[in-house]
């Protein structure tokens, strides 16, 4: 049951972004580079006559999944698909080189990369042969803010990603650029930023004095900014009461919730926990034993809206209260 | 995986792997969660066992009806359906030491 790492599974990174965001400039740049490895490579694409496989010529092994986005209408494909990878992983018909270790998803402009990752979670057969390594989310220098003022996926996106790139930096006004980085960092203050010229990186310049784009409310609810507050777990409260009142809470609230991210120290080692909105990664096991390393243990990163940053230690503490 | 009921069907719960040391640790943290959901659990009008023997938790209401989750996800769910609400750990009323109900455990 334990988790140490990828156990054995192939990591999977999810490259998504907006329609024309720059997904597959950058991951030609990056297979290029050779930042992937050996990595399988597989294109999504909502419409029925795939065009990015052309592109992606570098990689020397390429899966195309047209017609259809693989985190809804062409979710049952994309995991028909998953499976056969994984099958022939297991019975070793990989015909080109090593083991298949990675691999990597450009989804469709259209994919909102949690839903796929909540896919992956709920399969059954693809759970013990695949783990989530990193959402990466390219966002277009020129049109992102429009995309993030008009589109709710767009929002979606910026939210769910571990790394934002933001690319045709080389192309867009200084001001509008710092502006679209200050409103990636209020919409989801967790993820690294980079930049991205022709898709290679590219310098960001400094926006700490820039002031985020007011984002119009979509939903019809009123308009709740995202929060980033770090929850201090007290170290004497166990795993299981930690985890119980963490699952109820991603249970309840799961759709205001967009990351939680941090290391507990467990009986068991210390965990990496990694949660987009109601899905969490099987914990990984940290090396370093007990050992606080980098002194953040016990420090839980939470980031959602609609609520108070102050209720977390609060609920927890009555959580602990009725348990003890 | 048991081969009567399909438990588990994926690897360990996320909730589980921080228990996973030694099946001492595992048995342990068991009785600990199912303590746990002993002490939450009524207060949304709802029971829970675990009988240590069979896989998954047993979540009923006092009405008799149940239904067996195999982790903590799928308690909260059950939770949910059976008792006909969410409970919200950052519900004002639990926050302030009552119930849901608003009444005083």
């Amino acid at each position: 049951m334990i988790r140490d790492g990828a156990e054995g599974r192939m990591k999977l990174t999810i490259l998504g972004g907006f329609l024309g965001s720059g997904k597959t400039t950058w991951l030609r740049h990056q297979l290029h580079a050779d930042a992937f490895g050996e990595a399988l490579v597989i294109v999504n694409e909502a419409a029925a006559v795939p065009v990015d496989d052309a592109l992606l010529y570098r990689s020397t092994r390429l899966a195309v999944l047209p017609d259809g986005c693989a985190c809804c209408a062409g979710k049952e494909g994309f995991l028909r698909l998953m499976r056969g990878i994984a099958e022939d992983r297991v019975d070793g018909n990989s015909t080109r080189g090593a083991r298949l270790e990675q691999l990597v998803l450009e989804t469709s402009g259209l994919a909102d990369p949690g839903a796929i990752v909540d896919a992956l979670r709920s399969d059954p057969v693809l759970v013990h042969h695949v783990v989530v390594g990193e959402i990466v989310v390219a966002v277009d220098a020129l049109n992102g803010l429009v995309q993030m003022r008009g589109e709710p996926l767009s929002r979606r996106q910026v939210e769910t990603a571990d790394r934002l790139v933001v690319t045709k930096v080389d192309m867009a006004d200084e001001a509008e650029l710092k502006r679209l980085l200050a409103t990636l960092r209020q919409l989801n203050p967790g993820a690294a930023i980079a930049g991205a010229a022709l898709g290679s990186g590219a310098e960001l310049p400094d926006y700490a004095d820039a002031g985020a784009e007011p984002l119009p409310d979509l939903s019809g609810r009123p308009p709740a900014p995202v929060i980033a507050t770090t929850l201090h777990v007290d170290p004497a409260i166990d795993w299981t009461t930690f985890s119980t009142w963490m699952s109820a809470l991603l249970h309840a609230r799961g759709d205001d919730i967009l990351r939680v991210k941090g290391v507990v120290p467990t009986p068991a080692g210390r965990l990496l926990l990694q949660g987009v909105r109601r899905v969490v990664q099987p914990p990984e096991i940290l090396p370093g034993g007990a050992a606080n390393v980098g002194g953040t243990d016990n420090e839980i990163v939470v980031i959602g809206r609609s609520f108070d940053p102050a209720d977390l230690p609060r609920s927890l503490r009555r959580f602990v209260e009725i348990a003890s | 995986m048991c081969g009567f009921c399909g438990f588990p069907s994926a690897p360990g719960h996320w909730t589980e792997a921080g228990s996973s040391a030694t099946a001492h640790d595992r048995l342990r943290a068991r009785y600990r969660r199912a303590d746990l959901l002993k002490s939450i659990l009524p207060a949304q009008g709802l029971t829970a066992h675990d009988d240590m023997q069979t896989p998954g938790i047993c979540v009923g209401t006092f009405s008799g009806n149940q239904v067996i989750a195999a982790n903590l996800a799928e308690v909260w769910e059950a939770a949910e359906r059976l008792s006909g609400r969410v409970f919200d750990p950052l519900d004002p009323a639990f926050l302030d030491g009552g119930t849901q109900d608003g009444g005083e455990r």
